[in-house]
């Protein structure tokens, strides 16, 4: 393992910040979080990544203290914090709307926390000062939340919830409120702050580009479970149920059925195709699978191929062209639509299909992932 | 639960218990007792001194007879039926004069609301009984109402109204109708000025809009403004002792007449009871107005 | 679309005509030489000395601004407080009846409400004055504030709560710091109409009065009675003349709030 490779969850002897031990959140009849179990570590960027509904606000909820679990236990640096009121906890939240405090200045909303801890004056200013400086807003110290934009509204609640050098940063969708370009540039500027501070972050987000960019390991969950919990790459790369596939990203997701021949599968998936060859990541006997496969990874061409052994002929059905790219939907004879996608790599005077032409797609034995269903 | 937790609901809780809830069914109470020449001039009254036995002697006397004359004496039935006349005229005109202001301040100049907003509200803030009085010297035999329709011509002598019905229904508009104003102009002025458009585009006269758009999406604010006036003016006091003649008759005079000139506490709270149960249905429609209002905005 | 038609004309100066005649012929009226209240005597102010030589009148005014005084200030803390309790309290029990009896007093006919209070002091044994008359004005008037106070908070972000409760703060703390300041509006504008509710009433006072303390109303009501009379005249304009201040006033301190808040979000977008 080179020695620059931040990993402490494949570490057996890294002692993690925060542990969910078996937690489970009922409010009534529903419940939010099931018998839930994760280890985050110290200085990870952490994200809670699902559709709305799927627990991940309870969980930061739990973490801050508005909300206590049904059962299990949650331990912060070893310790049960769940009789810790969310007021003496060493966890500070960003909220989603921010919830700057609207009758105070910016100063006084990053001094908020300082004060109730009731430190000297001086060391209030210089603190409050450093995190204007972290932010880039000390331009803004003497305004009050209504004056600023909305991208400084965010600096503003990053730094006040810095400004208490928290164990641990809640962050909850933190970039949801400004337009895209802002939430590009911001994202990385979330990154450096974190690493910079070394604080730990857990942020929960609709938003899987964002999760993907930011995050050291991503959660995926749903309905109160954790579906998988990885490196942005290897969700998106080595997604292991159909449900993280098509969460993450576009992909063709193909159900069949596999026979093993060596370390390869053949998988049959349909009257008069040919099978297709995949690859699982760990040795599989017959069964019923999903063969998944990112559209980027079809290889697109009019000519037939000759090297493949996945091949398969069709119809030019429908193209989205987004720029940099273009999505070919292309239909198969058997009516089976896949999607490939090819870069644009020259200016071009026309595309080189168009709707309706015959084409070949092809991919390799390991472009695809072969999931048990 | 903690005990800050505790005693902030605690506080305003027992409160209103004490000084809502239990004032009134002390009301009911007396409703089922008889008068009595002492005081307090009723009985029975409870006596837990006396332990179980006088709970007991207590229930034991309590009766409905108070309702049974109120049933049998035509006097109460005619005040009953005529504030439910009164209160249902007056709400009608407050309409007919209410939504016409509202509209003319939902469509004026921009720049001119706040100030027609205040000249509404101002009327709010000043003191019911000062209004009420300032009616008294326009409507007497010898005011200023009577001296322009001479003035005019339209009569020779001056008309009687202080102190006839006619008075009480125009005492009410005018004190209640800032109330119905106010919701209606609410709810005219988030109308969106593009379905009025949308209306005429797709073959809409102008008043076929207004009957066809305006009107069905203020009905919110028509519905609560009528509660607005009606509930009040139902057990209304002021107006119809003010303004109101010997033969006006209304709940809520009856029953200050009953308690204080005649000293008939059980007849009077079993009025007090009654009026209640009038004014019930028309509350619970009005929350219900309300509850719709407020799941539209969210 | 915002036109101003002769139909909307029309309605609005009849409407406020309607509105304003009878309240300024009160007001012309008090300046009247002449006792005569239908017959223009002449401009005079006397009437204005004899009503402040009226210690009946004086006695009144001093008894109702000590119960407003004192009422509105009670029906301010528990109308706060229950407002917080209905909008904040979450689940206890009896919460449907609690929130009944916050939204009940409004539609009450003040008969009821006068009788029912008069019944209850009288059974209890309570003496009454003008003790009885804050308690009556201050528990119908806290239902105002309530409704007035929880209308602001139902609008306010309930995480600005939580944010000062991550940094530290206690529960009390949070809303000493953060809820109150910013609910302050609104609960300054329930103590206002607490103070005008409690300085209005006539018939739930006159109920729960003693014949030791008489408001304001009670006496003016009681000298309506025998007519209409140019000292009441004079009593009317100015009690019609503070309101129109105090509304003024308030409603041209919103004016510049909302002038104040339109530029600073000018500024934030400039500065963005």
């Amino acid at each position: 393992m080179p020695e620059t490779a931040f990993e402490p969850w494949n570490d057996p002897d890294a002692k993690p910040l925060i542990q969910f031990r078996n937690v489970t959140k009922q409010f009534g009849d529903f419940t939010a979080i099931d018998d839930l179990s994760i280890d985050i570590f110290e200085r990870e960027f952490f994200a809670l990544l699902g559709p709305s509904g799927c627990g991940k606000t309870t969980m930061m909820r739990m973490l801050a203290g508005f909300e206590t679990p049904s059962a299990g236990m949650i331990l912060l640096d070893g310790q049960d914090i769940s009789p810790i009121p969310a007021n003496k906890r060493s966890v500070n939240m960003m909220f989603q709307s921010y919830a700057l405090f609207p009758h105070l200045s910016v100063y006084d909303n990053i001094a908020f926390g300082l004060k109730r801890d009731k430190l000297p004056k001086d060391k209030i200013d210089a603190r409050v000062k450093e995190m204007l400086r972290l932010v880039q807003i000390e331009k803004f110290a003497q305004r009050k939340p209504e004056q600023i934009s909305g991208g400084q509204r965010q600096r503003v609640a990053l730094a006040r919830a810095l400004a208490k050098a928290p164990k641990l940063l809640l962050l909850d969708e933190p970039l949801s409120a400004l337009d895209k370009k802002l939430r590009q540039d911001t994202q990385f500027e979330l990154m450096d702050i974190q690493e910079k501070t070394g604080t730990t972050f857990v942020v929960v987000t609709h938003d899987q580009e964002e999760a993907m960019t930011v995050a050291s390991r991503v959660a995926v969950m749903d309905h109160g479970k954790l579906k998988q919990v990885d490196t942005p790459e290897r969700i998106y790369e080595a997604p292991n149920s159909t449900y993280v596939a098509d969460f993450i990203g576009d992909v063709n997701i193909i159900e069949g059925h596999a026979t093993a021949e060596g370390d390869t599968v053949s998988i049959a998936w349909a009257e008069g195709q040919p099978p297709i060859i995949g690859t699982p990541s760990k040795p599989m006997g017959d069964c019923k699978v999903s063969f998944a496969i990112r559209p980027e990874k079809v290889a697109i061409a009019a000519e037939k191929p000759q090297d493949r052994r996945n091949l398969v002929q069709g119809k030019v059905l429908d193209i989205a062209y987004l720029g940099n790219l273009s999505t070919y939907h292309v239909q198969l004879v058997n009516g089976t639509v896949i999607k490939a996608q090819a870069s644009n790599t020259r200016r071009r005077a026309s595309l080189p299909f168009t709707w309706g032409d015959e084409v070949w797609l092809s991919w390799t034995d390991t472009a695809g992932v072969v999931l048990e269903s | 639960m903690n005990l800050r937790r505790f005693s902030l609901i605690a506080v305003p809780y027992l409160w209103l218990l004490g000084l809502f809830l239990i004032p009134f069914l002390i009301v009911f109470k007396i409703s089922v007792s008889d008068i009595a020449l002492s005081i307090p001039p009723y009985t029975p009254t409870l006596e837990l001194s006396e332990g179980w036995g006088g709970i007991k002697d207590f229930f034991s006397q309590l009766d409905f007879e108070n309702f049974e004359f109120l049933a049998t004496d035509d006097l109460y039935w005619k005040s009953y039926l005529s504030s439910v006349q009164i209160a249902l005229i007056s709400t009608f005109i407050c309409l007919l004069i209410g939504f016409p202001i509202a509209y003319g301040m939902a469509n004026a100049p921009k720049e001119w609301q706040p100030t027609l907003m205040l000249l509404v509200i101002l009327p709010f803030w000043t003191s019911f009984l000062i209004r009420v009085y300032s009616l008294i010297g326009i409507l007497s035999q010898e005011g200023m109402l009577n001296q322009f329709l001479m003035w005019i011509g339209v009569i020779n002598d001056p008309l009687t109204i202080l102190n006839t019905n006619i008075a009480v229904y125009i005492g009410i508009v005018y004190t209640y109708c800032p109330f119905m104003i106010l919701p209606i102009y609410a709810t005219l002025i988030k109308l969106d000025g593009s379905l009025l458009e949308a209306a005429e585009d797709l073959g809409c006269s102008r008043t076929e809009a207004f009957w066809r758009v305006t009107v069905p999406l203020s009905k919110a604010g028509i519905i609560a403004g009528c509660f607005l006036v009606f509930i009040p003016a139902l057990g209304e006091f002021v107006i119809p002792s003010l303004l109101g003649g010997s033969d006006t008759l209304m709940i809520g005079k009856v029953l200050y007449e009953e308690f204080f000139a005649n000293r008939d506490w059980p007849v009077a709270s079993a009025v007090a009871v009654i009026l209640l149960l009038i004014l019930i249905v028309p509350i619970v429609l009005y929350q219900r107005n309300e509850q719709k209002m407020m799941e539209a905005e969210q | 679309m915002r036109r101003l038609t002769w139909f909307n004309a029309t309605s609005l100066t009849l409407g406020f005509a309607f509105l304003y005649i009878p309240m300024i012929v009160v007001i012309v009226y008090s300046f009247n030489e002449s006792r005569l209240v239908t017959v223009w005597g002449g401009f005079s102010t006397k009437w204005y000395g004899e009503l402040l030589q009226n210690e009946a009148f004086l006695d009144a005014a001093w008894v109702t601004f000590k119960v407003g005084f004192f009422s509105s200030i009670i029906a301010t803390v528990l109308g706060t407080m229950g407002a917080y309790v209905l909008v904040r309290g979450g689940r206890f029990y009896g919460r449907t009846l609690f929130s009944g009896m916050i939204y009940a007093p409004l539609v009450m006919p003040e008969v009821i409400t006068g009788l029912s209070l008069l019944l209850l002091f009288i059974s209890i044994g309570l003496d009454r004055g003008m003790f009885t008359i804050i308690l009556a004005h201050a528990t119908f008037s806290m239902c105002y504030v309530s409704v007035v106070v929880s209308s602001r908070l139902v609008s306010f972000d309930r995480s600005v709560e939580e944010a000062a409760l991550d940094l530290g703060c206690t529960p009390f703390e949070a809303f000493r710091l953060v809820t109150l300041p910013i609910i302050a509006p609104a609960v300054i504008s329930g103590w206002l109409l607490a103070l005008t509710l409690s300085l209005d009433d006539l018939v739930i006072a006159s109920f729960v009065a003693g014949p030791s303390a008489t408001t304001l109303p009670i006496k003016v009501f009681s000298s309506i009675r025998l007519g209409v009379s140019p000292e009441i005249n004079a009593l009317s304009t100015i009690l019609i003349g503070i309101v129109t201040i105090g509304t003024i006033a308030a409603s041209l301190t919103t004016k510049r709030a909302v002038a104040r808040r339109q530029r600073e979000e000018q500024m934030a977008e400039q500065s963005a």
